[in-house]
């Protein structure tokens, strides 16, 4: 008798879950379907092993957001990647985790993931799938397993439910995990900015005067780098950047053990730059008028320093102006404020 | 509806199993130390090059198996990839069938291949969940040995080899060639079975000090030259028949 009640209120709670998934859906889900933009290269992530569905999405939308995910239950990842930044660590320096304990880099805008050769400042990540054990394992962050991740989600109807809808049956393996994450994060695009328009020649869309003088510089000594229409070539580069005594981060030598990689970071996007402060690897400039006083005459000439440094760059102050107007039409309000990737404790 | 679907089902299986003629083989593998059965924790033993040391962990990834057919260049090869662990004897032993034929030798990889190592998640032995997996470098820990020895100036004297790394020059995959003493003839309804003993001890080989060497975490040259002696742990220790 009692057991039969139990069961009655098991399935009472799947069809509120199934309900609640559903209006979720309804009200804030456009369809989910991963767009390759005109003239974009092709994704080097293989969405024909995940292709995002609209189950998965909200899988993975779940879990992003959930806090349970970390080890006390203080940490999700949206708490490192908010929405309105860029999906960065807002206004942090270095992100702060579980216990409030510091990590020694800058969070990383997350969008147009599907292009990333490689994740993480140093590369150190080779897929967007395994990038989450990163953050779920470090003591610094979430300092949880995924075995417990496993035995956590378990014991959730709602979970059960959803892995169920998503992939057929409901046991919930890392593997599982790790694609709803990928299926969500993947759906992360930004090529809605004023720039695109202007490039899209859509009616009624020009750069300002300032404006094109800022591309025009910017296609002279930036491009060559922060390749359009990503803003990023994905390779190592050393800016020249002071290194910082208290944290010593040698980069991407750190996965190679080549010396010549010494002081080389990944190039950023610069997609949504101007919500994604502060900057650098270490976040150790706050506005973008300091990275190009940076560029402009900054500069330290190591070893392994990239050749535009050694040649030199440098501008005025209404030219560095002319830039940042520039880098701003590169924000993407659509993109930053999509329903779709908001939280909805569903 | 459902009881039709289901007989239709056992037509096909009961078919497929009459068209090709096969049979059931396991390999089993023992974790052993100089030829004596592994016990963890409690054991002590001694390496070549004289260390006391007791080992708390010992795992390893068997890949692309093959049955090797006598007298030819053929083989077979039974699909997985597996993740032996010394402390749980479920998963030191799995069957797969293979067609009727004589095979002479067994070969295998320890490890995981390029491909495995960058393609995302994978599921099964190779899941993520298993713990043998580099977060924040990608890619597999192919094999792992922990323990601990007084000769060991580190926290609670532990020892810690976690070997891996898929990109060349310190790629840590190895191959292992065995020829089973005699062969092995798999006959319709016959289980056969190929008894494999992995060696803990020879991870210490070529005088390998555990005052000097006993943390290897990241893939490199200490990795390999790891690797290159465990690739020697496996020893044919009996087929039937
Ligand atoms: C404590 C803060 C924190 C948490 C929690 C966190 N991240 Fe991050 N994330 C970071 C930082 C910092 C980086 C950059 C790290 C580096 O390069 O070393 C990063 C990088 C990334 C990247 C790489 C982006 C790129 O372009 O290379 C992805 C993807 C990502 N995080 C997704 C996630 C997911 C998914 C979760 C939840 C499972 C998560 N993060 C949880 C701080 C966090
Ligand atoms: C040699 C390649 C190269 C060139 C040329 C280059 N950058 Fe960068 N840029 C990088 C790298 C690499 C980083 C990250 C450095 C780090 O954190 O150590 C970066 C970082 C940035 C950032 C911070 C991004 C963030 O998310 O933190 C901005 C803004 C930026 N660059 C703008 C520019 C502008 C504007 C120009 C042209 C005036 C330019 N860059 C030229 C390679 C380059």
């Amino acid at each position: 008798m009692r057991k039969n009640h139990i069961k009655c209120s098991l399935i009472v709670l799947m069809c509120i879950a199934a309900v609640a998934g559903g209006s979720a859906f309804d009200e804030n889900l456009k369809e989910v379907n991963f767009v390759i933009p005109k003239g974009w290269p092709k994704p080097v992530y293989n969405l024909n092993r995940n292709k995002p569905t609209t189950s998965g999405f909200m899988l993975g939308r779940k879990l992003f957001f959930d806090p349970m995910l970390s080890r006390d239950g203080s940490t999700s990842c949206a708490s490192c990647h908010t929405q309105f930044s860029g999906f960065t660590h807002v206004d942090h320096n270095v992100s702060h985790g579980i216990n409030g304990l510091k990590g020694t880099r800058n969070a990383l805008v997350l969008f147009n993931l599907a292009w990333n050769k490689s994740f993480m400042w140093d590369g150190g990540v080779n897929n967007l799938e395994v990038q989450p054990l990163g953050p779920i394992t470090s003591p610094v962050e979430m300092n949880n397993t995924l075995e417990n991740i496993i035995k956590y989600l378990d014991t959730s109807i709602n979970y059960k439910t959803r892995f169920y809808k998503t992939y057929g049956d409901s046991s919930v393996t890392g593997q599982r995990i790790l694609k709803a994450l990928a299926q969500f994060t993947c759906m992360f695009e930004s090529y809605n900015s004023k720039y695109d328009k202007v490039m899209r020649k859509e009616q009624g869309v020009e750069f300002t005067t300032q404006e094109l003088n800022g591309y025009k510089l910017f296609r002279k000594n930036c491009e060559s780098c922060h390749k359009e229409p990503l803003f990023t070539d994905y390779s190592f580069k050393n800016i020249g950047l002071p290194v910082d005594s208290a944290y010593f981060d040698i980069g991407r030598m750190k996965i190679t053990g080549d010396s010549g990689d010494s002081l080389k970071f990944k190039v950023p996007t610069l997609r949504n730059i101007e919500v994604s402060y502060p900057y650098m690897h270490d976040g150790r400039f706050r506005s973008l008028k300091q990275v190009l006083n940076h560029y402009s005459s900054g500069t330290v000439l190591s070893a392994t320093v990239a050749k535009e440094m050694k040649d030199g760059m440098f501008f005025t102050e209404n030219e560095k102006t002319d830039i940042i107007a520039f880098l701003l039409t590169l924000s993407d309000k659509e993109f930053l404020l999509d329903l779709r990737f908001r939280n909805y404790r569903d | 509806m459902f009881a039709l679907s289901y007989i239709c089902n056992a037509l096909v299986v009961t078919a497929c199993a009459k068209e090709k003629d096969s049979a059931f083989v396991t390999v089993r593998i023992y974790p052993v130390f100089d030829g004596m059965q592994l016990i963890l924790d409690t054991e002590n033993y001694t390496n070549e090059h004289g260390n006391l040391l007791t080992i708390s962990l010992f795992r390893f990834y068997i890949t692309h198996l093959k049955l090797h057919v006598t007298g030819t260049s053929d083989y077979v090869t039974p699909e997985g990839s597996h993740l032996i662990d010394a402390q749980d004897t479920t998963t030191c032993s799995f069957s797969f069938s293979v067609p009727l034929g004589t095979f002479d030798s067994v070969s295998f990889v320890t490890g995981v291949d390029s491909a495995d190592n960058t393609s995302g998640a994978n599921s099964g032995d190779l899941d993520p969940a298993k713990g043998m997996y580099w977060a924040w470098n990608s890619g597999y820990i192919m094999a792992k040995l922990e323990g601990n020895s007084a000769v060991c100036k580190t926290i609670h004297k532990a020892f810690e080899f976690h070997i891996g790394g898929y990109m060349p020059p310190y790629n840590a995959m190895r191959q292992v060639n065995l020829p089973l003493g005699e062969t092995i003839t798999i006959e319709n309804g016959k289980r056969s079975t190929i008894n494999i003993n992995a060696d803990a001890a020879r991870w210490f080989a070529h005088g390998l000090d555990l005052s000097v060497t006993n943390s290897v975490l990241i893939p490199g040259r200490a990795a390999c030259e790891i690797a290159d002696n465990y690739s020697g742990m496996f020893s044919i220790s009996g087929s039937t028949p």
